[in-house]
Order: structure tokens, then C-alpha cells, then sequence
């Protein structure tokens, strides 16, 4: 029977530490802790701690990667333009924006993001914003404001090819979609399903996702989900939670919608593949309202509340782990 | 009675404090103060206590800390008023009223 070093042409290694950055399917033995360990992939994904914001908040808007994110605006008991940016381990304040706001919307990276909507007071009412800035990295520019003017919208694309859609104005739930070309903003198709504090993400203004909110009737939550091709909402499978408040991460056709608010804050984790939403792994905390940037292999989630939070989550799928071999004899 | 859940008392200090593989064994609830949520008799839950040095509650330790925190947060909440302001505005400005959370045996 060929053993391990004739299969990998080397002997298991002897370290007095688990080796910093191991690969899949090494084998070393811990003389320490006297353990057989290997590194193993996991396929199923998970949640794990990330390095905490520095201003605990919620109705913040986010864009970005697992390790290249920014956060920006929200509501940390009053309206904020604080800008933080992620690295993978820890939030760093970078310059603010020009008009702070909470339940606003954000879309493409840690250094050319876009910024648009929400609301400038509390109550929310008087403040509703069209205002739209972009960030080149260090700081942000005013430009051409949303045609209508309104809270708790979704985004996708990049910071000159951006996608809005959904919302309330002071008035009404809305579903109101806006393309965003660089320059100005055009109204196209609304939303099938109207509504607001819904969850989204796609990686162009042509390919984009809706899912969950709240809808006027009740009102109450809504579990429905809607994809946009550039020029029309077409209605998909639904979530298998309805709720509101929800954050999402990836495009129109990998996605993944975590947190949310149902009658209570929720955890719940769900990912999707083009055609249906399939329960995985939950938040370690149960929030809504959090900031959001990623993929739906690679994600993050931060702040959020009640109570308002500055916790941040990593969702990695698959994702890498050191096992323990436990040997019988 | 056998305990579904067991308690303890521990700072989130970001990252590494619940790894993917922890996660993934072991159903997290983070409560206020602090005060986390594990299952019992769980060798997994166990070695994530011990590695993020938590205190150990039992369950009217941690229901006591949950309350005390919840219970300040409603006090907060109802001194926290503006003139003429609606029911509806208040939730929008600081949110809903915080409501007591019930820990499981």
C-alpha cells in the first residue's frame, strides 16, 4: 500500500506550530499539541468574524470585495457621512462624504464607488435625497442627482454603469428603476413588485437582482425576487424567507441575501444560482439594515441592529480549514 | 431536564474570533452583553469557549445580564423623545423599542 510519502513525495513534516498558511490536502503533525492535522476544503459555506467598523452603525451603504470594501453614510443615532474602508482584517476612516445620509445606496469598489439616495434627517421624511457622489479613492464628487429622490433603494454595477431601483419617497413605496451612464440618470422600467428596504446586487447596470423588501400592502415583507436584463423586471422563484431590511452581495446569477428583518431580526442565509434559493449557513448575528459588499462565495456583511452594531461577518464558499486526524487503533 | 444550550460571557474582538469551521459546527446566537449562545454538551462549542477565554453562565446568569442591558436600552429608548414627534417617527429615528429577549434552557 503506497504510503503518504509515496504519494506526495514527502514525509509528513514535524512543526511545533500549525504551519501560517498551509495547502489543501497537506498533512504535518503538531508536536505540541501531539496532533495529526491535514488542510481541508469545505464546500459548504460559512460565516466567520471580520475586523470590526469603527463607528457601530446601520442604513449604511457599502461596495467593494471581502477585502477591498468600503462603508459609507448611515445612522449611528443621528445621520452619518462617515467613509471607512476594509482591507480583509481591519476598517480605516477615509475622507467623508459630502452629504451624510442614512438608507442610502452604493455600488462598485473600495476605490471608484458611487454613492446615491437615502434620506439626510430623522425623521426621514424632509430629507429625502437624490444627491449622488463619487469616490476615486481619496475623496468624493458631487454629480447628477437620481431623477427621483428617495430612501431604502437598491443598487448594482459600477460607479459609471450603476443600476437604482426600488425605495420610498417621502410619499410612497416606489419601484422606480434608474440607469446611471457616468454622467446622468434615466428612468426605465419599474419594478414588477413595489417596493422598498429590498435586498440587490448585480455587477452591471444590464444584469441585476431584486429580492425581498417591504411592499405597501399591510404593508408587509415580501419574499419575491426579480431579474433585470437591461431593460425589463422579469419575476423569478422567491426567497424562502420573506423579509426586509436584507443585505445582498453578487450578480444576477450567484447571489446571496443574509439578515433581515422578519417579525424579528433574522440570520438567515440564502444563496442563489439563477433559478432558485437554496438555505445555507447562518449569520453568527442576527441583524438588519447592515452594509454589504462581494461575491456570493466571498461576502461581507457589517453593522446592522438593533442595537446598532459594528461587528462585521466574512462569508466564504467554499472555505479552508485545518482538521484534526484522530487516529484509532 | 437536559440543557439544549449553554451560555458564556465573551468580547468580539473581530477577526478570528468565530472562524468558517467554527461556525459551521456550532449555532451561534450573539446576545446583548456580550453573552453568547452554544449548544451544550457540544465538544466544538466547548473548544470555541475556551479558545475566546469565555466566562461561563448559567442560563439565569446570562438571562440576568441580557435583562439588565435590554432593560437599560428601554429606559433609553423611552427618555428619548422630541416635541411633536410621532410613534411612527421615533421608530424611524432610533427604532423600535428594544423587547426582551428569553433564553432557552
Amino acid at each position: 500500500m503506497p504510503d503518504y510519502k509515496g504519494i506526495q513525495g514527502t514525509a509528513v513534516q514535524n512543526f511545533a506550530a500549525d504551519p501560517p498558511a498551509p495547502v489543501t490536502g497537506q498533512v504535518w503533525y503538531n508536536s505540541t499539541t501531539g496532533q495529526f492535522k491535514y488542510q481541508d476544503t469545505i464546500p459548504a459555506g460559512a460565516w466567520a468574524t471580520g475586523g470590526s467598523l469603527n463607528t457601530a452603525r446601520s442604513q449604511l451603504a457599502g461596495a467593494g470585495t471581502q477585502t477591498a470594501a468600503l462603508a459609507f453614510g448611515g445612522n449611528d443615532g443621528s445621520v452619518t457621512a462617515v467613509n471607512e474602508s476594509y482591507n480583509g482584517t481591519t476598517w480605516t476612516e477615509l475622507g467623508d462624504l459630502n452629504t451624510a445620509r442614512r438608507g442610502l445606496a452604493g455600488t462598485g469598489t473600495n476605490t471608484a464607488a458611487l454613492a446615491f439616495g437615502g434620506t439626510t434627517t430623522i425623521p426621514a421624511g424632509p430629507g429625502m435625497t437624490g444627491v449622488n457622489e463619487s469616490w476615486n479613492g481619496t475623496t468624493w464628487t458631487e454629480l447628477g442627482d437620481l431623477n427621483t429622490a428617495r430612501q431604502l433603494l437598491k443598487n448594482a454595477g459600477t460607479n459609471t454603469a450603476a443600476l437604482a431601483f426600488g425605495g420610498e419617497t417621502a410619499a410612497i413605496i416606489v419601484g422606480n428603476t434608474e440607469t446611471w451612464n457616468g454622467t446622468s440618470w434615466t428612468e426605465v422600467n419599474d419594478l414588477t413588485t413595489v417596493r422598498t428596504n429590498l435586498g440587490g446586487c448585480g455587477a452591471t447596470n444590464t444584469a441585476a437582482l431584486a429580492f425581498g423588501g417591504q411592499i405597501p400592502a399591510g404593508p408587509t415583507t415580501t419574499a419575491a425576487t426579480e431579474s433585470w436584463n437591461g431593460t425589463s423586471w422579469t419575476e423569478l422563484n422567491d426567497l424562502n424567507t420573506a423579509r426586509e431590511a436584507l443585505a445582498g452581495a453578487g450578480i444576477n446569477t450567484a447571489a446571496l441575501a443574509f439578515g433581515g428583518l422578519t417579525t424579528v431580526n433574522v440570520a438567515n442565509t440564502e444563496t442563489w444560482n439563477g433559478t432558485s434559493w437554496t438555505e445555507v449557513n447562518d449569520l453568527n448575528l442576527a441583524r438588519k439594515a447592515m452594509g454589504s459588499a462581494g461575491t456570493n462565495t466571498s461576502a461581507l456583511g457589517f453593522g446592522g441592529g438593533p442595537p446598532t452594531q459594528n461587528a462585521t461577518e466574512e462569508w466564504n464558499a467554499p472555505y479552508s480549514a485545518t482538521e484534526t486526524i484522530t487516529l484509532t487503533t | 431536564m437536559t440543557k439544549t444550550y449553554q451560555y458564556c460571557v465573551a468580547e468580539n474582538w473581530g477577526k478570528g474570533f468565530i472562524d468558517h469551521n467554527e461556525s459551521s459546527r456550532i449555532t451561534f446566537k450573539g446576545l446583548p452583553g456580550d453573552v453568547w449562545q452554544v449548544p451544550a454538551y457540544n465538544k466544538h462549542a466547548n473548544l470555541w469557549i475556551q479558545k475566546v477565554l469565555g466566562t461561563p453562565k448559567t442560563r439565569a446568569e446570562a438571562q440576568a445580564i441580557v435583562d439588565g442591558v435590554i432593560t437599560q436600552a428601554q429606559a433609553t429608548w423611552d427618555a428619548d423623545n422630541v416635541a411633536n414627534e410621532s410613534a411612527e417617527q421615533k421608530v424611524d429615528r432610533i427604532g423600535e423599542r428594544p423587547v426582551l429577549i428569553t433564553l432557552e434552557e
